[in-house]
């Protein structure tokens, strides 16, 4: 197990440049990474804790980010985005190796941290500083890993078609979990997905048979923020990823459940504090005012 | 103040009126404000408009208005809905010294047709004779690029407020998450609009300067659509493919409080006007000049009458009607800008009939009358 070495899970830099470049990753502030077999003494001898890493038996991950496919989406409403996160619930137990281009490494690394993925990251040089400040965020507000919150429990048959589904599902933040088997712990549980079916229009029947009132989770004010809910009974874990370009300002969180108090932690925005917070009728409410790549919310009972 | 929700807009929306035309999505409407004891809308003048033309108040060639034309129009419409013979005595039954007033202009049009700083210029004078500050002034629209275009700066005393709710379009931090109107239209994720944070905190009163356009989904855009669509978040989420909710939309933002409560006057500028295309106006060969300001507390009233403005414009031009619901007349946005018989989206003109309904004005021709000024 190459990542057995590391006391906390925390995603790593796959680094396959010449040992010259060692400079760039200290001034960064990189202490831990992968590189290709072969190369792991060489980086130890530079004082890195180096192990090898084997891309083939890793499953690519895309590259995080978001795209106006006027084809696909309306750019306006709903842009597309490329994110993991259902291919992280669909294969909990594999590695992921990113090939992150510039601008992407850092939220690569907040993604695979909020699902609990195991992962490799290949970031470009320019990203060094902002990849080694989010491995400091997430090593700050790292905790014991939280049950997984859900509506939806999802039997996944493998086929392409539920690939997409799943896709869907979490680009609305339709929150499901995949399962071995169908139980009363979810609202809805899907066991299969009819060959023909429109992936999309399967998605949005679920959301309806689902209702908004009971979901988990909603959030207004961004089209490009996607959530990981995880909690017991006394205290829930908000991971927000945003996938697009920009700071999300004015973010509003709807949880359904009552939650005493809540406590921010937003990548790069530190001493934010979540506002216009409100416990009504069964469900708590605040706004983030500011959010960056990535922001966690811990809300306690 | 206890916070309150309501729900009732849709169970009190006129049944019959939608039951027959249209399906009306289930609205839930969220505010702790309470009405005023007379809320603005319809306000002291319910069924009532002052018409004011004036032939020389914009010079077509320019399209640039005559602030003492202007001046006179807005003079004499304001006497002429209030009964009052001093036009400063007809502003102070609507504004105090102590109020924060706030000027909602219109413009999505700009630079090709806004609400016009010449017109604004008047209220802001209009506003400083009764006794209002300069900083107890707003004046404020949703999008900056938009304002920005416009330079009402140029046209106020320092001192005035011009404020915009998204510096960048979709941001929401000047919205109120706790006033609010939620409805699922199609399918989005994000569903609902909130209330410009402002007009709850700050704003007392608020005067609404919308323009004289043709609307592309809503059939025409007036008093209505501009203090709706002009104060709440997300709200183009109403609009998929040829459909819209704008019938019902409209006039159910519009009946949130406290905005229904403090928007005390309707001033539409129809100096200039748009007969297509609406609501923006980047061909100018679907400008026109009614030369025509119309005042009223009513903005349903009000609206009445632009419908058939606009209507009777767009016969003239030999262009369908915004009644016209055929499928036959739907295209793309692409054809729709240049083409006045091309509809992107099956209009809902209905939506001011609708809002009459809710309570918001007068909507029947025959029981509204009009004052008419000519200079």
């Amino acid at each position: 197990m190459p990542l057995a070495f590391l006391a906390v899970l925390l995603p790593t830099l796959f680094w396959d440049r010449p040992v010259d470049t060692a400079d760039a990753l200290r001034k960064a502030g990189i202490e831990r990474l992968y590189v290709p077999a072969g190369q792991e003494q060489a980086w130890r001898k530079q004082g890195f804790a180096a192990s090898p890493f084997d891309r083939a038996r890793a499953v690519q991950a895309v590259a995080p980010t978001v795209e106006y496919r006027m084809d696909v989406a309306s750019a306006t409403r709903v842009p597309w985005l490329d994110a993991n996160g259902w291919r992280f619930d669909r294969e909990p137990a594999r590695v992921f190796f990113y090939d992150a281009p510039a601008g992407s490494a850092a939220l690569a690394a907040a993604e695979a941290f909020a699902y609990g993925a195991e992962a490799a990251i290949r970031a470009a040089p320019e990203d060094l500083a902002q990849f080694a400040g989010m491995l400091h965020f997430l090593g700050e507000i790292d905790q014991p890993r939280l049950p997984v919150m859900a509506n939806i429990g999802v039997l996944d048959d493998g086929s392409d078609t539920m690939a997409e589904v799943l896709n869907l599902l979490a680009r609305h933040n339709l929150l499901f979990h995949v399962v071995p088997a169908a139980g009363l712990k979810y609202d809805l549980n899907i066991r299969q997905v009819p060959a023909n079916a429109d992936p999309y229009e399967f998605a949005m029947q679920i959301r309806r048979d689902l209702t908004d009132e009971k979901r988990l989770l909603r959030i207004y004010g961004s089209n490009v923020v996607l959530v990981r809910l995880t909690g017991d009974a006394a205290q829930a874990r908000l991971h927000l990823l945003n996938y697009g370009k920009g700071t999300v300002k004015g973010l509003r969180v709807r949880v359904l459940g009552s939650y005493k108090n809540g406590r921010l932690s937003a990548f790069e925005h530190p001493g934010t504090q979540l506002e216009d917070y409100s416990v009504e009728n069964g469900a708590t409410e605040f706004t983030i005012p500011e959010m960056g790549t990535y922001a966690v919310v811990d809300l306690r009972r | 103040m206890h916070r309150r929700t309501f729900l009732q807009i849709a169970a009190t929306a006129p049944a019959a009126l939608a039951a027959k035309d249209r399906k009306v999505p289930k609205y839930r409407v969220v505010s702790h404000y309470q009405p005023a004891a007379q809320p603005g809308m319809p306000g002291p003048y319910p069924g009532q408009v002052a018409s004011v033309h004036a032939a020389n108040c914009i010079d077509e060639a320019t399209e640039k208005p005559d602030p003492a034309v202007v001046r006179e129009m807005m003079a004499r419409g304001m006497r002429a809905l209030t009964g009052d013979a001093d036009v400063r005595d007809a502003w102070a039954r609507f504004i105090t010294p102590a109020d924060v007033v706030a000027i909602k202009v219109n413009c999505s049009g700009a630079p090709g047709i806004m609400s016009s700083p010449v017109v604004v210029a008047e209220i802001v004078r209009n506003l400083m004779a009764v006794g209002v500050k300069p900083g107890g002034i707003w004046i404020y629209e949703r999008f900056q690029d938009q304002v920005d275009s416009v330079h009402y700066d140029r046209y106020v005393p320092e001192g005035v407020h011009i404020w915009t709710a998204e510096s960048t379009r979709g941001s929401t931090e000047s919205y109120d998450p706790a006033t609010y109107v939620e409805a699922a239209f199609f399918d989005e994720d994000d569903t609902r609009s909130c209330l410009i944070r402002l007009v709850g905190t700050r704003f007392t009163k608020i005067v609404n300067v919308p323009n004289m356009k043709d609307h592309g989904a809503s059939g025409v855009t007036g008093c209505l659509k501009n203090i709706a669509y002009g104060n709440f978040s997300n709200v183009a989420r109403s609009h998929s493919g040829s459909e819209t909710n704008t019938y019902s939309f409209i006039g159910t933002l519009a009946a949130v409080e406290p905005l229904r409560s403090r928007t005390v006057l309707q001033v539409m500028d129809g100096l200039r006007g748009v007969w297509h295309g609406g609501p923006f106006s980047e061909n100018r060969k679907f400008r026109f000049y009614p030369k025509r300001m119309l005042f009223g507390t009513d903005s349903v009233a009000v609206d009445r009458l632009l419908l058939d403005i606009i209507d009777d414009k767009r016969k003239a031009e030999h262009a369908v009607s915004v009644w016209d619901r055929s499928p036959k007349y739907l295209g793309t946005l692409d054809g729709h800008e240049s083409n006045p018989n091309v509809n992107q989206f099956v209009r809902e003109p209905g939506h001011i009939e609708y809002a009459g309904s809710l309570g918001l004005g007068v909507y029947d021709l025959d029981k509204i009358k009009v004052t008419s000024i000519e200079i």
